[in-house]
C-alpha cells in the first residue's frame, strides 16, 4: 500500500500491451520505486550556526543603506558546498546563515514543493488546526519538502507531529517512510504499537521492534532480563508485557489470540 | 429644458429693468423668488438634470457576518437560500450564443453600481470571500483533482475569483485547507557539514580585529632613506618639527608617503 491514490485532474486511462519480459521489467521498476518512497530521511542533530566572519573594512562604513549577498551560482556545485556571503551596512563581510543559505539557495535552484520563506503552517498555533483535520502524513510530507533535515524547525515539527500523532494512534500504518521514526518515540508508546504490528503483521516484527527498543534503552527492566534468559519470540513479547505496566491487558490478550491460531493451525 | 430657458429669460428682463419705469410685472417678479408663480401650477422646486441632483439610493446597511463570515454559512438563513448544494449552482451567465465568453465579467460592482444578474459571491451581501470561511472556499474547489474551479464554470467575476484563489492559497497556508503535497524524494547529500562554506574557517593571520584589509590603509613608517633624501632636498624649507618621524596629525594635510 506504498502508492495510495493521489487527487489529480482527471485523465482518461493509459492501456499497454507488454509481452512477459516487458511486465517483469516494469514489475521490478515498480519495486523500485517503492523501495525509494519507503527511505527514512535521516535523522540528524540540529545544525550548529555559522557566524564566520571573513573581512571587516570599517570605511565601508555609511557608504551603503542595503546588505548584499553574493551567491555561488555555479551549477555543478553540491548546494552544501556553495559559498554564500553577506556584506552589511557596516562593513562587516561575513558567510551567510543557515536560514539566508536556504532562501537564497530556493531562489536560485527552486525545488518542487518548497517555498522562500516557509508557510505559516509550521508554526505551533497553526499546527493545532491540521491535528484537529488528522492529517499527519500530509504534514510530515510537506515538512520533508520544506526543510532540510537537520534544520532545528524540521526536527521541532516532526518530533511533535510524531509524538502526537502517535498518542492518536495515526501513523501507526507501516506503509509511509516515517514508520521507523515512530520507534525514536518509543518510550511512551510502544505498547499501542506493539499490539498492532503484532495483529498486523506477525511475531517476527513484534520481536525486531523489542529488540530495536532494548538497543535504544538497555537500562529498562524487560532488557535486563532478556539478556538474562536469553528470551526468544513469545517468551520476549511475555516478559515485556509483565514489565510494562501500560495496556498489560491488550497484549495479553493478543498473545492469546496468537496462540491459539497457532494450536489450530498445527492440529490442522 | 425649454421651460428653464424661460426661467432663465424672466430673470434676465426682470434684473435689467430698474428705476420708476419699471414694469409691474418685473417689479413683482424681482420682489418675488425666480420662480414663475403665474402661469404654471405649483410645483416640486424645479432641478436642473444633473448626476448630483439626482436622488440616490440609500447606501446598505453593513452585513452582520462582516467580522466572522463563516457563521453565515450555518445559519438559517442560508438553508433556506442554498440548502445542501453549493453557492454557484443554477446560476446562469446572460451571453450571446451558446458558447459563453471563457472569461466572466470584470466586476459586479462598477463605479459604485451593481450590474443587473450579479455574480453567486456578489449577490448575497453575506458572503465575505476570507480565508477563515473554509466551508464556502471549499465549494470553489473541486471534490475529485483538487483544482480551483473556473470562473465560467461556476459563474463568479474576474475581480472575486482573484480573491477566491487568493483566499485558498491563504487557507492552505494556515492549514485550515487540505493541500496535495508533491511527493519529494529524501535528498542524498553528505550531512557533515565539515566543507568551509559552512564549516567554520579560521580568521586570516593578517586580519586582527580592527586592522585594515590592505596594510597602505594604514599608516606606515616611511623608510629613513627616502626620509634623509627629502630632507636634503628641501632643507631650507623646512618647519621644524617636534616628532618628525611621528605619523601626520588629521589637521595636517597628508603629503607624500
Amino acid at each position: 500500500k506504498v502508492f495510495k491514490p493521489v487527487k489529480m485532474e482527471l485523465k482518461p486511462p493509459k492501456y499497454k500491451l507488454m509481452t512477459e519480459a516487458q511486465l517483469e521489467e516494469a514489475t521490478r521498476k515498480a519495486i523500485e520505486e517503492a523501495k525509494e518512497k519507503l527511505r527514512m530521511p535521516p535523522v540528524l542533530k540540529e545544525r550548529e550556526p555559522i557566524d564566520d566572519v571573513l573581512a571587516e573594512d570599517k570605511f565601508l562604513e555609511g557608504t551603503e543603506t542595503t546588505k548584499y549577498v553574493f551567491t555561488d551560482t555555479t551549477y555543478s556545485v553540491p548546494h552544501r558546498e556553495r559559498f554564500i556571503v553577506v556584506r552589511e551596512t557596516n562593513g562587516v563581510l561575513r558567510k551567510a546563515t543557515w536560514e539566508e543559505r536556504d532562501r537564497m539557495i530556493q531562489i536560485f535552484f527552486p525545488k518542487e514543493g518548497r517555498r522562500v520563506i516557509p508557510p505559516v503552517v509550521f508554526k505551533d498555533e497553526n499546527l493545532v488546526a491540521v491535528f484537529q483535520q488528522d492529517r499527519h502524513e500530509d504534514l510530515l510530507n510537506r515538512c520533508i519538502a520544506q526543510f532540510e533535515p537537520d534544520s532545528p524547525d524540521y526536527i521541532r515539527v516532526s518530533s511533535l507531529v510524531i509524538s502526537l500523532g502517535l498518542e492518536r494512534s495515526r501513523l501507526i500504518s507501516g506503509d509511509h517512510r516515517l514508520c521507523v521514526h515512530t520507534c525514536f518515540f518509543i518510550p511512551y508508546r510502544l505498547p499501542a504499537i506493539l499490539v498492532i504490528s503484532f495483529v498486523c503483521c506477525g511475531l517476527d516484527d513484534a520481536t525486531s521492534l523489542i529488540t530495536l527498543y532494548h538497543m535504544l534503552h538497555p537500562e529498562c527492566p524487560s532488557a535486563k532480563e532478556t539478556k538474562e534468559g536469553n528470551l526468544q519470540g513469545v517468551d520476549m513479547i511475555k516478559v515485556f508485557a509483565n514489565t510494562e505496566s501500560q495496556k498489560e491487558g491488550y497484549i495479553q490478550l493478543a498473545l492469546q489470540a496468537y496462540e491459539e491460531t497457532m494450536a489450530t493451525s498445527t492440529a490442522s | 429644458m425649454a421651460l428653464a430657458g424661460g426661467v432663465a429669460l424672466l430673470r434676465l428682463a426682470a434684473g435689467g429693468l430698474r428705476g420708476p419705469g419699471s414694469l409691474l410685472w418685473a417689479q413683482h417678479s424681482r420682489d418675488a423668488t425666480a420662480t414663475p408663480t403665474t402661469s404654471l401650477p405649483p410645483q416640486a422646486p424645479l432641478r436642473f438634470c444633473s448626476r448630483q441632483d439626482a436622488p440616490q439610493p440609500p447606501p446598505a446597511p453593513p452585513s452582520p457576518y462582516q467580522e466572522q463570515p463563516w457563521e453565515y454559512l450555518e445559519s438559517e438563513e442560508y438553508h433556506l437560500l442554498y440548502g445542501a448544494s453549493p453557492v454557484w449552482l443554477g446560476y446562469r451567465r446572460n451571453h450571446k450564443g451558446a458558447v459563453p465568453p471563457q472569461r466572466t465579467r470584470k466586476a459586479c460592482l462598477r463605479r459604485g453600481k451593481r450590474v443587473g444578474n450579479p455574480c453567486p459571491i456578489c449577490r448575497d451581501p453575506n458572503l465575505h470571500v476570507h480565508f477563515r470561511n473554509v466551508k464556502l472556499l471549499d465549494q470553489f474547489i473541486c471534490p475529485h483533482s483538487g483544482v480551483i474551479l473556473h470562473p465560467t464554470h461556476t459563474g463568479v467575476c474576474m475581480k472575486q475569483h482573484k480573491l477566491l484563489t487568493k483566499a485558498i492559497e491563504q487557507a492552505q497556508d494556515h492549514g485550515l485547507l487540505w493541500l496535495q503535497v508533491p511527493y519529494v524524494p529524501v535528498p542524498r547529500e553528505d550531512f557533515s557539514n565539515q566543507h568551509p562554506a559552512i564549516g567554520r574557517t579560521p580568521p586570516a593571520p593578517a586580519l586582527a580585529p580592527g586592522s585594515y584589509w590592505y596594510p597602505w590603509y594604514e599608516w606606515q613608517q616611511p623608510p629613513a632613506a627616502a626620509v634623509a633624501r627629502l630632507r636634503r632636498l628641501y632643507k631650507g624649507f623646512l618647519k621644524e618639527e617636534a616628532r618628525p618621524d611621528a605619523p601626520p596629525a588629521p589637521s595636517a594635510e597628508p603629503k607624500g608617503e
